[in-house]
């Protein structure tokens, strides 16, 4: 072994581009994307909010009708990941006999599996651009994600 | 010519370790940096043996020419 360096991924990216990672991270926790009117059934009163801002994170500006917000849900838990006014990623976790800690607890989860998701996107399209070559790729026990690349 | 290998590794809260295997020298670190430069900040970082092994042989080739 010759070096070891542990990075924490900071996630800029356009609209689009989160909205994958939302979408096939949320997907790992089971987690599945809702509509606008399955949205409205969903919501209720008496349900507990938990709001997250996701200080590592910049969206950039895309174009103009993308709708950026994206409504995710599982058992009556809901997420709402946005764009907050300062151009971060924000989630707002709601579900009915949850505690707010609970739901930051499932909330910073579901976070850390969209970075993950970012992060392998970033790092494959990468490695596809140096014209690397993964010659190993899986999940471990921990369900981390491992990429293994010889030789290049 | 040595194995070189890289080994990449995104944890379930995003957080990515990379690792170079084989890899000599210096040129260990501009190719595990160039993803830091990617993907955002450094949290840590550990230099083994091999890092310092060709400096080391460097070193050592330079002292046998000053004998002559």
């Amino acid at each position: 072994m010759s070096s070891v360096i542990v990075v924490a991924p900071i996630i800029i990216a356009n609209w689009p581009a989160i909205a994958a990672a939302v979408a096939a991270g949320v997907g790992t926790l089971g987690f599945s994307v809702i509509n606008t009117a399955e949205l409205q059934s969903a919501m209720s009163e008496n349900v507990t909010r938990e709001e997250i801002e996701v200080e590592n994170s910049e969206i950039l500006d895309s174009a103009a009708g993308t709708g950026e917000q994206m409504v995710v849900e599982k058992d009556g838990i809901k997420a709402t990941f946005t764009r907050d006014a300062r151009g971060a990623l924000k989630i707002c976790m709601e579900g009915k006999g949850k505690s707010k800690t609970e739901l930051r607890q499932m909330g910073e989860a579901l976070m850390g599996r969209v970075t993950q998701q970012y992060a392998y996107h970033r790092v494959v399209t990468e490695l596809k651009q140096r014209n690397m070559t993964i010659v190993e790729e899986g999940m471990t026990e921990t369900e981390s994600v491992k990429i293994r690349i010889r030789n290049w | 010519m040595a194995q070189e290998e890289l080994e990449i590794e995104i944890d379930k809260f995003g957080k990515v370790t990379v690792k170079t295997i084989g890899i000599k020298g210096p040129r260990c670190l501009e190719v595990a940096e160039s993803f830091v430069q990617l993907l955002g900040q450094e949290e840590s970082r550990e230099l083994t043996n091999e890092y310092y092994e060709a400096e080391q042989q460097v070193r050592s080739h330079i002292d046998i020419k000053r004998k002559y």
